[in-house]
């Protein structure tokens, strides 16, 4: 059956492979589109790391310098009364009113700095003021000392002994000697505090400002050495004091501070809930910092680390339902053109097949597929012209059954049909390849046979098919006996156009049903 | 006759109008902020020539400042918002020139230093290699190349903040970062922490970046930030400027930062 060729191969190909492109395209669309949300997402998730990483510095600092401005006021009252004045200190402390804000404060102090030859002088103040017990802690000859002279408020655990001589503890040291020299707020680095009497107190730093004798220049370290008496300080619980910190950190972060530079578990000050966990190596954090922070004098590392709900807040955008909703419609697109290529070219091929059809109809008998009056004339003629053409010789055979009407008439048209089906297949079965057999109605056949060679050659042929017909028909159970009728015209002898040889035939035909049917007759025998 | 005394009066009155705008108004306390910064600041000594020449500054304007330490994110943090009126040593881009004036006074090179180990031979195999970290100052900007070295390894999570130099050194020999941004004034300190004998030193290939007083447009108007510009170039001019850099610098040092 031929094919109505759709188009050419290259077409056909970019058909087949135009859904293929399709789902290529739009997948690499989808991944560009994916890669770029991803990249949106991150630098979206980095810059509120920043931010809040820049907030969480800015509020530390903030806090240090509040405080650190509560201690000027404390530093600014000796500027005004000698250190030995406890009472103005104490009214002063009383004074600020350390409520909840500044719950960081554990407390607010005095150390002077004695030099050896003042040791017992100081002593002996300090004794006379209300410590008769007072000593230096510990005691022993040494060239300078920096004793706490006074804790307010004087409550609690700030009732601890004083005398704790800080200038031996290197910690303390460095701050006392920064502030002094520098003349501004020192922190110390982490230290537990001397009203911490518990080994486990939690990490504490203290700040210092230094005092220095009033009305006397102290404007280069020299006279600022020179002309120190002792300093103001304030001690800190680390947690306490990130408690009282202003604002909120946004959920999702975990935060720690540490001493110094050195980021480890014997420099840390301070971690946040939930911090503990985010040292699980299990868990990366998506984003994590260190920034060093320098507060009063003094380098802090603040460590901070994203956690879940953080990323899931601002690290996840609309990447995944970029990639879904591109990835569906990317398939559902490919499955569209596929569907509408496909469609296509079964539509088509459905109406190549139903024109062969049609075609096929028109040319040939519904009932028994033999070809109709129309085909065979078109096959007559060809004959004839290739005959003409190359002197051949063939014959038309008309064909009549014999006694065909009382079956129709006694069994019904199905029997006669069948009857009709199985005459056609058996004259099919009668001819040669290259001959064709047709049927012109009711029960009238017609066979063309081409190119023959000699008389006695269609003698036989012309019998087979008288021979074919004679067997008896057995249908739905009934023997049938039928015969027929065939007359046989012969080009060139017979005719040299359609016309005069198929009424030669036909009229063969007639007269061998009037010699009694069951017979064969040729034209010329007539003639 | 009458053209003679015209010009006097031109004369005399230009003296006036430049004497205007010499003399800055008085009637208020000022504040002023210094940040620590090697030679520019050192808060363990307070001295430097940042120091010396906010002294100068005061001494010539007669007015009150007051003068306190801060970093310098919150230096230009408050500069911005109008609450503090100077600081020192500052460099322009067209984000702080929106918010703060300047009067220039002497200008640098910037440099990267990287440590030896980080295995780079140039500046630009700083930036190649994904494992090297930089530590910068929150805030401070460099030369045009530097800052673009900054930028980019910032957007790619490779820049450790700093409040000060100090934590930056630390780490620096601790190899948490490998590399830092410096200026000539922080030259003494790397012989002073012994970072000199485990690095090396690579020039931005920038133009020298001007430096400058710097005052914020929204605590000072035009006219008072022109009167104090005025100072300061009364200072360059005179010697002052180069006299208080040859206290820190050799003279031919002092002399091509004050001039350049």
């Amino acid at each position: 059956m031929a094919r109505v060729p759709i188009s050419n191969g290259a077409t056909r190909l970019v058909l087949t492979l135009l859904p293929w492109l399709i789902l290529a395209v739009t997948l690499g669309v989808t991944w560009f589109t994916w890669q770029h949300e991803r990249q949106n997402t991150r630098t979206a998730l980095h810059s509120q790391f920043d931010f809040a990483l820049r907030e969480a510095v800015s509020r530390v600092e903030q806090r240090v310098f509040g405080y650190e401005q509560m201690l000027r006021g404390v530093q600014s009252l000796f500027a005004t009364t000698p250190l030995k004045n406890r009472a103005a200190m104490r009214d002063y402390v009383e004074g600020l009113q350390l409520d909840a804000n500044f719950s960081g404060v554990q407390s607010i102090g005095v150390v002077e700095w004695v030099p050896a030859q003042r040791k017992a002088e100081h002593l002996a103040a300090i004794r006379a003021g209300g410590f008769p017990g007072y000593g230096i802690d510990p005691d022993g000859p040494r060239e300078v000392y920096a004793p706490i002279v006074q804790r307010e408020p004087y409550v609690g655990r700030n009732r601890a002994p004083m005398g704790n001589d800080l200038w031996l503890d290197p910690v303390r040291r460095s701050a006392l000697e920064k502030a002094r020299d520098s003349g501004m707020a020192a922190i110390s680095g982490k230290v537990r505090l001397k009203v911490d009497g518990d080994a486990n107190a939690p990490p504490g730093f203290i700040m210092y400002l230094p005092i220095y004798a009033s009305g006397q220049a102290h404007d280069s370290v020299a006279q600022r050495r020179a002309q120190l008496v002792g300093w103001v300080f304030a001690a800190f619980h680390m947690n306490d004091f990130m408690a009282s910190l202003y604002g909120s950190q946004p959920p999702g972060l975990t935060l720690a501070i540490y001493d110094g530079t050195d980021a480890n578990d014997a420099s840390l000050l301070y971690r946040s809930a939930g911090a503990a966990d985010a040292d699980d190596p299990a868990r990366q954090a998506a984003v994590s910092a260190n920034e060093y922070m320098v507060e009063a004098g003094h380098s802090w590392t603040l460590s901070l680390r994203t956690q879940d709900a953080f990323e899931s807040r601002y690290g996840r955008g609309i990447e995944t339902q970029t990639a879904a909703v591109g990835l569906g419609l990317s398939l559902l697109l490919a499955l569209l053109a596929w569907l509408m290529i496909n469609g296509r070219n079964r539509a088509l091929r459905l109406a190549a097949s139903m024109t062969e059809e049609l075609r096929h109809m028109a040319q040939h008998d519904p009932l028994t597929g033999l070809p109709n009056r129309a085909l065979f004339s078109d096959r007559l003629n060809q004959e004839l012209a290739r005959a003409k053409r190359q002197h051949g010789r063939f014959a038309v055979v008309f064909l009549d059954l014999d006694h065909f009407k009382p079956v129709n008439d006694n069994f019904g048209h199905d029997v006669g049909d069948q009857v009709l089906r199985q005459v056609a297949k058996r004259l099919q079965g009668s001819v040669r390849a290259a001959d064709t057999v047709g049927r012109i109605g009711g029960d009238e056949f017609v066979v063309l046979m081409a190119d023959l060679s000699d008389s006695d050659r269609l003698l036989a042929l012309a019998e087979k098919l008288h021979q074919a017909l004679r067997q008896i028909f057995v249908v739905d159970g009934h023997e049938l006996a039928i015969s027929c009728c065939i007359g046989v015209a012969v080009y060139p002898e017979d005719g040299a156009d359609a016309i005069t040889l198929t009424k030669g035939a036909d009229d063969a035909m007639y007269r061998a049903k009037e010699v009694g049917r069951d017979c064969i007759q040729f034209c010329n025998a007539a003639g | 006759m009458s053209g003679r005394l015209l010009f006097a009066l031109l004369v005399v009155l230009s003296h006036f109008g430049l004497a205007g705008a010499a003399t800055p108004d008085c009637s208020r306390s000022y504040t002023l902020a210094l940040h620590d910064h090697g030679l520019l600041y050192s808060a363990d000594t307070d001295t430097g020539i940042d120091k010396d020449v906010a002294d100068e500054l005061i001494r010539r304007s007669g007015c009150k400042v007051i003068v306190s330490l801060m970093t310098r994110a919150r230096i230009w943090q408050l500069i911005e918002s109008g609450a503090l009126d100077f600081s020192l040593s500052g460099i322009a881009n067209a984000e702080r020139d929106k918010f703060a004036g300047f009067a220039w006074y002497f200008s640098n090179k910037y440099y990267l230093l990287v440590r030896n180990d980080s295995g780079i031979r140039n500046l630009a195999g700083f930036e190649q290699n994904d494992t090297l970290q930089l530590g910068v100052i929150r805030s401070f900007r460099y030369s045009e190349t530097a800052n673009r070295l900054v930028d980019k390894l910032q957007s790619a999570n490779r820049v450790s903040q700093a409040g000060g130099l100090a934590p930056l050194y630390q780490t620096l020999m601790r190899g948490r970062i490998q590399g830092m941004i410096i200026e000539p004034f922080d030259f003494p300190a790397l012989d002073a922490n012994m970072i000199r004998e485990l690095s090396t030193i690579y020039e931005f290939n920038d133009p020298p970046v001007p430096h400058g007083l710097i005052m914020s447009k929204k605590a000072l108007s035009v006219t008072q930030q022109e009167q104090w510009r005025a100072i300061v170039n009364a200072m360059r001019d005179d010697g002052t400027m180069r006299r208080i850099f040859e206290k820190y610098f050799p003279p031919e040092l002092a002399a091509a930062l004050v001039n350049s």
